[in-house]
């Protein structure tokens, strides 16, 4: 870290106080910048958890390119992941604009629907997964199949079938991840100038188009923002899907963040566990940047 | 007239979107809730009983006297307000630093810090559990503080950062030219100045860590030692049919601490969950 001591040019007031960073350093160090270059280490050996025996090899790499269990849990992510975001950000959008215009109309409930909105927020992804299961109950006494039923639907095997359980997991993330976007959306909004949207409104433009032309158009880095921070934490979903299907039936919920895990601990194997993990730390990676880029073009405007 | 009618229109379809998305979002935890006051026969119950007979509360008895999870509460409990702490003596200078001065490699440290806060906690839990084996140290609340610590500090860093940016840097100026020291602008200025914004970023932490999950689990093999998410997932693992109702009395004690912060301190918690990521 001698970087931290190299030459500096202060605009604030006298010299910096480097030594300050020097905790927070050693800290990130050992807890997270160490163990990552040593996961990428490890994903080019063939260790198992636990052993200090390892060959240097690309093994686990090649096994992961021909693994069709492989391109099966990316497909899985890819469907959970892409899903969650869409309708955690249509909806998270459609309760922020619906709050904002009941607020301007100056409607009675909104605070409180906005609360309750966002009340997944503070619910551990374990409880959200055990309270899901509890909704998705299959026998006769299970609420959403009663409901179904009485509509004159068949009982949908909710947990059971494999394409199914992944709509349920689905279902249950957009729960859970909706508050987040509906938080920044509203934020979003209240930063749209009133003075353009009355000017449209004059115009005679409708409610439609001026959420098209004006709003969304404004809002154009809080909903990029958004995307990012419902992609990470979408594709970093581990305790949501432990505590709904654990990833099953059969893998077919199994996601990346699972995968990981089932690699290590289930089978393992922490040469392949390791691979797939590196591919996590490229996404996150890939998105930090993105984020840091729109924020820095969010304080050049 | 026209124009009234079609606002009376609007009043009633947003009503009705509101009944819709509170249905959504609050039945499923009514229903956990629900379940938590049943007993054995209205579980099973054919059709499904919305409500529960009585608000009887022997399930809640049952699991606080049958399994750990008070203790769990608990567990979490100090551990995240520990964690919190080690959390604001770390980033609060990083923070000053980062805010107040423009250094070489200032940007790259920060988007670095920033790449930690998007990594998930799974990746490093791995290679941790592999040294801390070794070394006989899972089991250790200390050193899941510390990796707690390490996990917070990107969103604390980063969110305290942005609200010193707000503080005018004359002020600082002007307490240089009387003979403070950058110690003393940070903690007899910044912090006094800045802490409902320190209170928020600390309370969004704290609830994000309350449901930390993978490290513990990971970590953590002593039922005893587990903290709340952790304990919850055993008891589900151990739980069958006909218990459902004592994990939905234990997921309710779970909850309960960070629903009631939330619902009295929403203000501070939106405030921070949004600070961070709208600018302007």
């Amino acid at each position: 870290m001698n970087r931290k001591h190299s030459k500096t040019k202060a605009a604030g007031a006298g010299k910096p106080p480097l030594l300050w960073l020097v905790p927070l350093a050693v800290v990130l160090l050992l807890i997270f910048i160490y163990p990552l270059l040593d996961v990428i280490r490890l994903s080019f050996t063939n260790t198992k958890i636990g052993s200090l025996d390892y060959n240097y090899t690309i093994a686990s790499y090649k096994s992961i390119l021909t693994d069709r269990n492989f391109y099966y849990m990316l497909r899985t992510t890819v469907i959970f992941v892409f899903f969650s975001v869409v309708f955690q950000t249509l909806l998270g959008l459609a309760i922020a604009v619906s709050v904002d215009k009941g607020e301007k109309l100056g409607l009675r409930g909104t605070v409180c629907v906005r609360t309750i909105s966002l009340i997944s927020m503070v619910i551990p992804g374990v409880v959200i997964g055990i309270i899901w299961k509890m909704m998705f109950d299959e026998s006769n006494s299970g609420l959403l199949n009663y409901m179904i039923q009485k509509l004159g639907f068949g009982p949908v095997p909710f947990l059971t079938s494999p394409n199914v359980a992944l709509v349920s997991a689905t279902v249950a993330n957009v729960w859970r991840g909706t508050a987040q976007s509906m938080i920044l959306l509203y934020c979003g909004i209240k930063t749209v100038s009133a003075d353009i949207l009355e000017a449209a409104m004059v115009d005679g433009a409708s409610a439609w188009k001026r959420l098209i032309h004006i709003t969304l158009p404004s809002m154009r880095n809080v909903l990029a923002v958004n995307i990012i921070l419902n992609l990470i934490g979408t594709f970093n979903t581990f305790d949501m899907v432990m505590s709904l299907t654990g990833g099953g039936p059969g893998r077919s919920t199994e996601v990346l963040a699972l995968s990981v895990y089932n690699q290590i601990f289930g089978q393992l194997n922490m040469g392949k566990g390791s691979a797939v993990a590196v591919i996590l730390i490229v996404l996150n990676m890939i998105m930090a940047f993105i984020y840091f880029r729109i924020q820095q073009r969010g304080e050049v405007q | 007239m026209i124009k009234k009618k079609s606002r009376t229109g609007t009043k009633i379809g947003l009503y009705l979107v509101y009944i819709v998305i509170s249905i959504f979002f609050l039945y499923p935890v009514l229903w956990v809730l629900s379940y938590s006051f049943k007993t054995v026969p209205e579980l099973f119950s054919v059709p499904p009983k919305f409500l529960p007979q009585s608000l009887q509360l022997d399930n809640y008895r049952y699991v606080i006297q049958n399994t750990y999870i008070v203790k769990n509460i608990w567990n979490s409990f100090y551990i995240v307000v520990l964690t919190m702490l080690g959390t604001l003596v770390l980033a609060l200078p990083a923070s000053y630093l980062f805010s107040r001065f423009r250094f070489r490699l200032s940007r790259q440290l920060q988007f670095f810090i920033l790449i930690f806060q998007m990594i998930s906690p799974i990746v490093i839990a791995i290679p941790l559990y592999n040294y801390l084996s070794r070394i006989n140290l899972v089991n250790n609340h200390a050193v899941l503080i510390l990796i707690y610590i390490a996990i917070s500090i990107p969103m604390a860093v980063l969110n305290i950062k942005s609200y010193l940016d707000t503080i005018p840097k004359e002020i600082d100026e002007a307490a240089i030219i009387d003979g403070c020291s950058h110690w003393q602008i940070l903690t007899k200025i910044h912090i006094p100045t800045s802490i409902s914004g320190i209170i928020s970023v600390s309370l969004m932490i704290m609830v994000s860590l309350w449901g930390q999950f993978v490290v513990p689990f990971i970590l953590l093999n002593d039922a005893v030692k587990f903290p709340v998410s952790v304990g919850l997932i055993n008891l589900q693992s151990s739980s069958e049919a006909i218990t459902t109702h004592y994990l939905a009395a234990a997921c309710i004690l779970g909850i309960l601490p960070t629903t009631l912060i939330f619902l009295i301190l929403q203000k501070y918690i939106v405030s921070a969950m949004t600070a961070g990521a709208v600018k302007g």
